[in-house]
């Protein structure tokens, strides 16, 4: 993982509910004396000065970017919104988002689902050494990106990858083929890389969530007489509501910034079989002398997380919580 | 379904899940340990063959992207801890006109992906002759890094009683010689979260690298690696090497402090 | 040692107001107390004369100064919490040296005042050890000996025994009444406990939603309530209360109420409709009659609370539920139909509109 995640769903619910301290509000005359008042700014001073000059400022500078033809050498031209409605009319960019939302699948849809097997299975049965399984299951998460990625092109590498060398062990060799060279087989197979990466995240969470769950419940669910299906569907899911919101954000994000995984494996290749829009924006900029476009593409992509974010919270907290 | 059945089952999907986690790294490790020449398929062992690490670090040059690493990393989560502690401070404990909304923008920037402010970042710093420089790679990183580790911090003294302040306060300390002596000493788990956190993203962060180094002595290693593929297709056990060897650092951290890893990657969940 | 004054001191937040208009005077030296229940400001009130709070209005002054805008560090105090609020990380030694050592004081003296202050406390053996090693009776007397050893000219205590067990807390009570008065600093407790209250203050001052209803000593208060108020909230159990009708008759007192019918010749005629109060001592099962009961009145028993020493009847008269008191034990289940009396100088009289004390002079008011 590069960049810091995004804070999930439910932890930014925790930073805008209101506070019971401090009360009357801070008007100044309700501060009392000797209470730490404008010092609280010099505090904050050096963190934001730093993070305006280099996350705010950019925002506004990508902005006015977008708004622009440039190609970064020569005068640029004013073309003002057209950059944006190419994002919704350009194939080229069309086709990206597509590919994008078919790693959304690999990367949020598969993980959550396995994780929310284990999940249910974990509702009924007590395991030892989960600590140990976690450790383990949560490794992906730190490896760097890259270095997943070279992991894995050597993985489906057509002559020695490990992937044809199995098939062709156990006498499926005619299924073994070049995975990222195939026009229809190379974005599944970077997806699957994401799932990889993702599934152990998934699990960890959910479980987490499943061992918070009053066993209360689940008696009063099985007196009641629901088999493990009821049950999975009647106080699992429900219960888990949080943890799957903030796991289907935390990998949909991922999804959408998948920039690392494209580069090292495909570059967005075989042709444009895995464009998608975090590479787009690179090889519009550095690439094919399309800044604002790149800008304009990348200021989209930040409006997608922030209404996928949005609208995850949203579902999440009409489930009652 | 019996309890037994289930339990073998769930025992079953666990070690299943566990060993494909695992399986590609271990892969590549014994990948980097064989003989170049000798290269066989997985399940055949030759004999463990560490020169290729010597050679990764010499030759592939891993030895100068680690150092180049080394030195953006520890700048950038030194100085990010530290603005972030005053910050966190400052949001969590004290009261101040427009506190609610700055907080707002710092949150709101935590969800800006670096896609959308490589672009302008490049061009700037192209203006102001800083690519091809640590700058270039240190300040964005603390910028971003600030925001979470404000939003951090904040929710971390948010939890401290209000009464032990109000009882530092008095006593006659000043909120400096609260927040040092008072309250960070009870701080250190949140702090080591937030430390191994921020070491591990600025450590494995590729993508402003690629655009804002070209000089071969300031690669970092994500990006040396990247570099280090391109001319090397063939070479897999050297590569293999070069992969370990970027990743070692924050999975041995991760194996020392895993604890802080998961609960940190996790936290920002189970508030729900 | 200084003097304490609050004048009219009112604290807003927004619309809400937590205290309305409080003066009251503390002397140098005294062990005030202010009680009342939730929300009735005595928090808020001792939380302002700490610095803690902003004040709205008024003023409050510590010594001769006026300390409004003082922070907290100036005012020479020294504050209890609730919940002691040790430094986590530090030793006993350095909690209780904190605030001397913020402040300059010369280590010798710092080492002097801190053992007086745990010899005091007995709590000698734990200066090494950090809070989360303590019991909660050990911390609190830690958190009370951080506030010794720096002197103050006035001492405030947030209800520091709450969070301490029955027991422990009857007799910490009794330890910091016996600290107070070795050290003779002017002290204000809050707490909402009346037991409390009673048992350790010099005076009391009793607070109701934002505003002090009485201030005077246990026994002013207990034996010369303001106001319905602090007459039903004073004393365990409380005070009961019914209504009646008061007419003059024969020179005496006549009251009439649901199922009562009184003859108190030896009270003056009042008029018009009260509310009585009656303390269980002064409500006694009838037995024949004499010892100078008035009645008898006819009632339901609703409960018996047996103590051992002692027991509590309730009554239920026409719609009014009264306690009686009994030494002893007493043979009788609710259901029961008994008869009791009253004694006439044990009542209590108040308004029903607005709940104060009608004054009814007399020779001597005892019960």
């Amino acid at each position: 993982m590069s960049a810091p995640a995004s804070i999930s769903p439910p932890a930014l619910a925790g930073a805008e509910a209101a506070p019971d301290w401090p009360l009357g509000g801070t008007r100044s005359d309700a501060r009392p004396p000797g209470e730490p008042r404008r010092v609280g700014y010099l505090y904050l001073l050096p963190a934001f000065a730093v993070f305006a000059a280099f996350v705010l400022v950019p925002l506004g500078h990508a902005f006015w970017l977008s708004l622009w033809e440039w190609d970064g050498v020569s005068p640029g031209t004013w073309v003002g919104l057209d950059n944006y409605s190419d994002v919704v009319s350009d194939p080229a960019l069309r086709r990206a988002f597509m590919h994008a939302l078919v790693l959304i699948v690999f990367y949020a849809l598969l993980p959550v689902a396995i994780g929310l097997l284990l999940a249910g299975l974990l509702a009924r049965v007590r395991v030892r050494g989960l600590a140990f399984f976690r450790t383990v299951l949560f490794l992906p998460q730190v490896v760097a990106m890259v270095v997943v990625a070279v992991m894995w092109r050597m993985i489906y590498d057509p002559q020695n990858g490990a992937l044809n060398e199995l098939l062709r062990t156990v006498g499926l060799g005619s299924l073994a083929q070049s995975w990222l060279g195939d026009f229809d087989l190379a974005l599944p197979a970077v997806g699957l890389v994401g799932t990889w990466v993702w599934y152990g995240l998934a699990m960890v969470l959910l479980t987490a969530g499943v061992q918070k769950i009053p066993p209360s419940l689940f008696d009063a669910a099985r007196v009641d007489g629901a088999g493990m299906v009821r049950e999975f569907f009647a106080v699992t899911l429900p219960a888990l509501r949080g943890e799957i919101a903030v796991a289907l954000t935390l990998t949909t994000i991922a999804a959408l910034r998948n920039f690392d995984l494209v580069y090292i494996t495909t570059k967005g290749g075989p042709g444009d079989a895995t464009s998608v829009p975090a590479f787009q924006v690179y090889s519009r900029a550095f690439e094919s002398g399309q800044v604002g476009s790149a800008a304009a593409l990348g200021l989209s992509l930040t409006a997608v997380i922030f209404a996928i974010s949005f609208t995850i919270n949203r579902i999440a907290e009409r489930g009652g919580r | 379904m019996t309890s037994r059945r289930e339990l073998s089952l769930t025992y079953a999907i666990l070690g299943v899940f566990s060993l494909i986690a695992v399986l590609p790294i271990v892969g590549i490790v014994f990948t980097a340990v064989q003989d170049q020449g000798e290269l066989a398929a997985f399940g055949t062992f030759q004999g463990v063959h560490l020169d290729n690490f010597a050679d990764a670090w010499r030759d592939g040059n891993f030895g100068s992207y680690l150092r180049s690493s080394a030195i953006v990393t520890v700048s950038v989560v030194a100085i990010s801890v530290l603005l972030s502690i005053l910050a966190g401070y400052a949001f969590g404990l004290m009261r101040f006109r427009g506190a609610q909304v700055l907080f707002y923008v710092f949150l709101l920037g935590l969800m800006v992906p670096t896609e959308a402010m490589i672009v302008p970042l490049y061009y700037d710093f192209r203006d102001l002759g800083l690519t091809d420089t640590y700058w270039a790679l240190i300040l964005p990183q603390i910028g971003t890094s600030v925001a979470f580790g404000t939003f951090w911090m904040r929710a971390y003294f948010r939890t401290v009683p209000r009464s032990l302040v109000e009882a530092a306060r008095l006593d006659g300390a000043s909120s400096w010689f609260t927040l040092w002596r008072v309250l960070l000493p009870l701080a250190r788990p949140a702090v080591l979260t937030m430390t191994v956190l921020l070491f591990m993203w600025t450590w494995n962060e590729f993508l402003l690298a690629l655009v804002m180094v070209t000089d071969e002595g300031l690669r970092t290693a994500p990006l040396g690696l990247s570099f280090f593929q391109g001319r090397n297709q063939t070479n897999l056990t050297l590569l293999a090497a070069g992969a370990v060897i970027v990743a070692t650092p924050v999975v041995v951290l991760y194996v020392f402090l895993q604890r802080h890893f998961i609960r940190g990657m996790l936290s920002g969940a189970v508030k729900g | 040692m200084a003097a304490v004054r609050f004048t009219g001191v009112d604290k807003r937040y927004g619309d809400v107001v937590a205290v309305r208009g409080l003066s009251l005077d503390i002397a140098d030296g005294e062990f005030m107390v202010l009680v009342g229940p939730s929300g009735s400001g005595k928090t808020t009130a001792l939380r302002m004369l700490a610095g803690l709070e902003s004040i709205s209005g008024g003023e409050i002054a510590i010594g001769e100064r006026v300390v409004n805008r003082i922070a907290p560090r100036e005012r020479d105090i020294a504050m209890v919490f609730q919940d002691y609020a040790l430094y986590p990380q530090m030793s006993v030694f350095d909690n209780l040296a904190f605030g001397l050592r913020r402040r300059k004081v010369a280590k010798d003296e710092i080492e002097r005042r801190v053992r007086g202050a745990a010899d005091l406390l007995d709590i000698g053996a734990y200066l090494d050890r950090k809070p989360g090693q303590l019991s909660g009776g050990q911390a609190q007397r830690v958190a009370l000996g951080r506030a010794l050893v720096r002197q103050p000219q006035v001492f405030l205590m947030d209800e520091p025994l709450s969070n301490l067990d029955a027991q422990l807390r009857t007799q910490t009570r009794g330890e910091i009444k016996r600290v107070q008065q070795e050290v003779r600093t002017t002290t204000v407790y809050v707490t909402h406990d009346q037991v409390e209250a009673m048992t350790m203050g010099d005076r009391i001052a009793v607070m109701n939603d934002g505003v002090l209803e009485q201030v005077g000593t246990p026994e002013e208060l207990y034996e010369r309530p303001a106001n319905r108020f602090v007459a039903g909230f004073i004393g365990s159990p409380a005070m009961s209360f019914f209504d009646a009708a008061a007419s003059g008759e024969d020179g005496g007192l006549r009251l009439r109420g649901e199922g009562i019918d009184l003859r108190l010749p030896g009270l003056p005629p009042l008029s018009g409709e009260l509310s009585v109060g009656v303390r269980p001592e002064a409500a006694r099962l009838w037995n024949g009659g004499g010892h100078g009961l008035a009645g008898p009145l006819r009632g339901g028993v609703t409960y018996v609370e047996a103590l051992g020493r002692e027991t509590f009847v309730g009554v239920d008269v026409g719609g009014a539920r009264l306690a009686l008191f009994q030494e002893g034990r007493i043979a009788l289940t609710p259901g029961d139909v008994v008869d009791f009396g009253l004694v006439p100088e044990g009542l209590r009289f108040f308004s029903p509109a607005d709940g104060a004390a009608i004054a009814v002079p007399s020779a001597e008011r005892t019960s």
